[in-house]
C-alpha cells in the first residue's frame, strides 16, 4: 500500500521548508497543515462521487447521454498533482529548473507563485502513469515548466499593456497555454465577414448573467437539474427527496472543495516565502519578471462578462458533444473557465464576442482531452491515497481538458523517449524565439 | 470596534490565502481587531455588503461601493508596508 500524500507530504515539506532556512516548527506546522488540507480534499471528492455518480448514470441510462466522467475540478486536480509521486519532488526541482534558466538567460520570469507547481505535476504525474516511468514524469514536468515559462515571456508586453501591470508575467499553466493559442484563432476572427464587427458590453453581462458567477447557487441549479434527468419521477417521494439532496450536495462541494485547497495553500504560504528570500539572497539586484498566478486579472471586467456567458455554453457544449464521444460532466470547473480565458481576452483585444468564440472552441476540443486521461488520472489520483470506492471515473477542465496537458500525454504516450525529445527540442526553439523576441522589444524601447 | 475586512481574489483561494494571512498577522500585531473573510470576484459582480473594507489582488466591478485597496504588493513583495500602513488607516 502506497504512503498516501496525507502521510508523505508533511514529512517532504517540513524537509524542504528546513533545507530553503525555515525554522522547524514553522516549518512541521506548515507540513501538517498541508496533510490536513489533502484529507480534506480527499473527503470531499468522496462526497461528489457518492452523490453524482448514480444520477449521472441515471442519466446514460435514460436519455442515452453518457457523461459518467465527473469533473472534479482545479482544487482536487492540483491535490491530485501534488499528491503523486511526480508532485512530491516538484517544488524543489522546478525552482532549481527556474533558477538555472535565469542563469542561462532563457527565460526573464522567475515563478515565486510554488502553488502552481502543481500545473507541472500534472502533466509530470499523469506522464509517469501511463508510459510507467517516474524519469519520464519528471522530465516531462521540467519541459512543461519551460514551455510555460516561455510562453509567459511571450505573452507579458502585450499583457503587461493592456492590464497595466509593469514588471510582471504569468507563468501560469492553465492561461498561458490557452494564450498562445488565441493568436490563430484571432488571425482566423478578423477573416470572418461580418463576425469581425461584433461588439458587446460587459456591464449589461454582468447584470444578467450574474447568477452564473455565485458557484453554491449554479451547483444548487446543475444539482436539481441533474436530479430530475438522471432519478426521474417513477417514485414521488423517493426521487424529490434523492433531487433535493443532490442539489444541496453539490451546492456544499463548490463551496467546500476550494475552502480545502485554502488549507492547503495556507500551509504552503510559508515555503513560499522561505523560498523567496532564498532565491533573493543569492541574486541580489538581478531584473526579472515577477510571475504571478494569473487570478489576479480576473477581476476584469471583459474576463468576468466572458467566463458568465461560457458556464452554460459549456455546459450545453458537453451535452452536444456527447454523441462524438465526451464523456465529462463539466462541474467543479465551471468556477475555473475565468482562468482559461483570462489572457485570451487581451489577445482578442478585450472583445467579449471573440473570447467567448474562442474559449468555446477551446473548451469544446479540451472535453475530448479530459476524456482521454481520465482513466489515467483516476489510476493516479488512487494511488495518490484518494478513496474511489464507488469506482467512479474522474477528471478536469483545469488541467484536465488542457492542450498543453493534451500534448505532453499523447506525445509520451505513443513516442516514449523519441516523443519527449520532440517536446523538449520545440520548447527550447520556442524558449530561444521569445529570448530573441523579448530582447527586441526592450532595446526599441530603450531607443525611442 | 471589530472591522470586517473581505479579501478578494480570482479564485478566493490561492491568492487571497496569502494576503489574509499577511493582514491578520499585522493587525494582531498592532491590536486592531478584525474578522479576515476571503472570496472570488465572481461572487460580487452583482454588488455586496456588510463589509469596512476590501482588499483585492485583482479588479473589482464598479458595481461594489465598498473602499477598495489593492493587494497585489503582497504578491509582488514590492511595496509591502506601504500597503498595510493604508489597511491601518482605512480600518482606524
Amino acid at each position: 500500500m502506497d504512503l498516501g500524500a496525507s502521510i508523505a507530504l508533511p514529512i517532504l515539506i517540513t524537509v524542504f521548508g528546513l533545507m530553503l532556512g525555515e525554522k522547524l516548527p514553522r516549518a512541521f506546522r506548515a507540513g501538517v497543515t498541508i496533510g490536513i488540507g489533502f484529507i480534506g480534499i480527499g473527503l470531499i471528492i468522496g462526497l461528489l462521487f457518492g452523490k453524482v455518480g448514480p444520477a449521472a448514470q441515471g442519466l446514460a441510462d435514460r436519455f442515452n447521454v453518457d457523461l459518467t466522467i465527473v469533473d472534479v475540478g482545479w482544487p482536487a486536480s492540483a491535490a491530485i498533482a501534488f499528491g503523486s509521486k511526480v508532485g512530491a519532488i516538484i517544488i524543489p526541482i522546478c525552482l532549481l529548473m527556474n533558477i538555472f534558466l535565469l542563469a542561462v538567460g532563457l527565460t526573464k520570469t522567475f515563478d515565486i507563485d510554488l502553488w502552481n507547481y502543481w500545473h507541472f505535476a500534472f502533466i509530470g504525474g499523469l506522464v509517469a502513469a501511463i508510459t510507467e516511468s517516474y524519469a519520464k514524469g519528471i522530465v516531462t514536468a521540467l519541459i512543461a515548466m519551460m514551455l510555460t515559462l516561455a510562453l509567459a515571456d511571450w505573452a507579458a508586453p502585450r499583457i503587461q499593456a493592456h492590464y497595466d501591470y509593469p514588471d510582471i508575467s504569468f507563468p501560469h499553466g492553465t492561461s498561458a497555454a490557452y494564450a498562445i493559442l488565441a493568436y490563430p484563432l484571432n488571425w482566423v476572427f478578423d477573416r470572418i465577414p461580418g463576425f469581425n464587427k461584433l461588439k458587446a458590453d460587459p456591464e449589461s453581462i454582468q447584470k444578467r448573467f450574474g447568477i452564473f458567477g455565485e458557484t453554491t447557487m449554479l451547483g444548487l441549479f446543475i444539482g436539481l437539474a441533474l436530479g430530475v434527468a438522471g432519478f426521474g419521477l417513477d417514485k414521488p417521494r423517493e426521487d424529490i427527496i434523492a433531487i433535493l439532496g443532490l442539489g444541496i450536495t453539490l451546492a456544499a462541494v463548490m463551496l467546500l472543495l476550494p475552502r480545502m485547497v485554502a488549507i492547503l495553500m495556507e500551509g504552503l504560504v510559508p515555503i513560499s516565502e522561505a523560498a523567496r528570500s532564498f532565491v533573493g539572497k543569492r541574486f541580489p539586484g538581478r531584473k526579472f519578471y515577477i510571475g504571478l498566478d494569473s487570478a489576479v486579472v480576473i477581476g476584469q471586467p471583459a474576463v468576468i462578462a466572458t467566463s458568465l456567458i461560457l458556464v452554460p455554453v459549456t455546459l450545453l457544449t458537453a451535452i452536444a458533444l456527447a454523441p462524438l464521444g465526451n464523456k465529462v460532466f463539466p462541474l467543479v470547473d465551471l468556477a475555473t473557465i475565468p482562468f482559461i480565458v483570462c489572457l485570451m481576452v487581451p489577445i482578442f483585444g478585450g472583445n467579449i464576442i471573440r473570447s467567448v468564440a474562442g474559449g468555446a472552441i477551446l473548451i469544446g476540443g479540451g472535453l475530448f482531452i479530459a476524456t482521454a486521461i481520465a482513466p489515467t488520472l483516476t489510476e493516479v489520483a488512487v494511488s495518490s491515497g484518494f478513496n474511489n470506492e464507488t469506482g467512479g471515473t474522474i477528471s478536469s477542465l483545469v488541467d484536465g481538458a488542457n492542450p498543453m496537458t493534451g500534448l505532453f500525454y499523447w506525445l509520451s504516450d505513443i513516442g516514449g523517449w523519441t516523443g519527449i525529445g520532440i517536446l523538449g527540442a520545440i520548447t527550447l526553439a520556442i524558449s530561444i524565439f521569445v529570448k530573441m523576441k523579448v530582447k527586441h522589444n526592450i532595446s526599441s524601447s530603450v531607443s525611442h | 470596534m471589530t472591522k470586517k475586512v473581505l479579501v478578494i481574489c480570482g479564485t478566493g483561494v490561492a491568492t487571497s490565502t496569502v494576503v489574509a494571512i499577511k493582514i491578520k498577522d499585522f493587525c494582531s500585531s498592532r491590536g486592531i481587531p478584525v474578522v479576515v473573510t476571503q472570496g472570488k470576484v465572481m461572487d460580487i459582480v452583482r454588488g455586496i455588503e456588510g463589509y469596512d473594507l476590501i482588499v483585492a489582488t485583482t479588479p473589482i466591478p464598479s458595481t461594489v461601493k465598498i473602499p477598495v485597496i489593492q493587494g497585489l504588493s503582497f504578491l509582488t513583495g514590492i511595496g509591502n508596508e506601504a500597503t498595510l500602513e493604508k489597511i491601518a488607516q482605512a480600518l482606524s
